[in-house]
């Protein structure tokens, strides 16, 4: 079975690009995750309580749906997540730590982000996306990791899956799903997955 | 009292990253859980936290900490009386 890349972003430190065409963002001297927030007109005050892991696949998650409306006709369960970083979640365990270092107190807000796959948990509740979801640790972005799981969810027990590489300054979302509903003509295939990932990645 | 209920607010919005809310948003007889500030379970924690940080006090039960976050009002009134 033939499946789609039906959208992709990246989102670097200073600018982010939806299916290869760069978004305006206003000049600011916010961080990147506060200009897109603002870029989307969003209003969810839980966002800022998020870690930086957290924002940027919540952010892609969310420019990625924007390009693709029809994601909210996919029932609950039909919908899957598969995300993966080659560091986990250690920015946010070492704030932790500081947190209660030198007789501090430790954060309950920062502990609750010491886990990598609680920015799933972010993208589903917001989505209402309760389909497979998986996050994998791994060095590098693996593009046959991504192409094997993601067939494997779209034969078995979903109509779409967004998949994305979450790393502080190089993030990278894709969409696939079964039918090419926005015509870009990406199969989804190892050597078009490496191709749009090093399009923006230096 | 007013000043610890405007340090209060301050406090509030920095440790639980308020960014959309500012000190005027708050209310002082303002519900800080559910439709007033729409605080949730891990901020009372933080606020447990903010006590303790900010005003060394101690909240061991949790059926205390219920009428104690209700709202500005309330904190406030529970420093004033507890403040080491």
């Amino acid at each position: 079975m033939t499946n789609y890349i039906t959208s992709y972003c990246h989102i670097l430190s200073d600018e982010c690009w939806v299916n290869g065409k760069k978004i305006a963002l206003q000049d600011s001297d916010d961080d990147i995750t506060k200009q897109l927030y603002n870029y989307l007109e969003m209003d969810y005050p839980k966002f800022f309580k998020m870690d930086r892991l957290s924002k940027t696949a919540f952010l892609g998650a969310e420019l990625i749906k924007n390009n693709n409306l029809a994601l909210l006709n996919y029932k609950d369960d039909e919908v899957g997540l598969l995300f993966s970083n080659p560091i986990s979640s250690a920015e946010t365990d070492l704030n932790f730590l500081k947190s209660y270092q030198n007789g501090g107190m430790p954060s309950p807000a920062l502990f609750v982000y010491t886990l990598p796959n609680i920015l799933l948990g972010e993208i589903a509740i917001r989505n209402k996306w309760y389909g497979e979801s998986v996050f994998t640790v791994s060095e590098n972005f693996d593009a046959a990791y991504f192409l094997s799981y993601c067939n494997m969810l779209l034969n078995k027990c979903q109509e779409a899956v967004l998949c994305g590489w979450i790393k502080n300054n190089e993030t990278f979302l894709f969409l696939v799903e079964k039918e090419d509903v926005n015509q870009l003509n990406l199969q989804l295939s190892l050597e078009q997955l490496n191709k749009i990932y090093l399009k923006k990645i230096k | 009292m007013d000043n610890i209920k405007l340090q209060l607010k301050q406090q509030i919005i920095e440790q639980l990253n308020l960014e959309s809310v500012s000190v005027s948003d708050i209310a002082d007889d303002m519900p800080l859980f559910g439709e007033g500030l729409g605080l949730d379970s891990i901020d009372a924690l933080e606020l447990i936290v903010l006590m303790e940080g900010n005003y060394n006090i101690k909240l061991l039960n949790p059926e205390e900490g219920k009428s104690v976050f209700q709202s500005i009002n309330t904190m406030a009134d529970y420093i004033a009386k507890h403040k080491k």
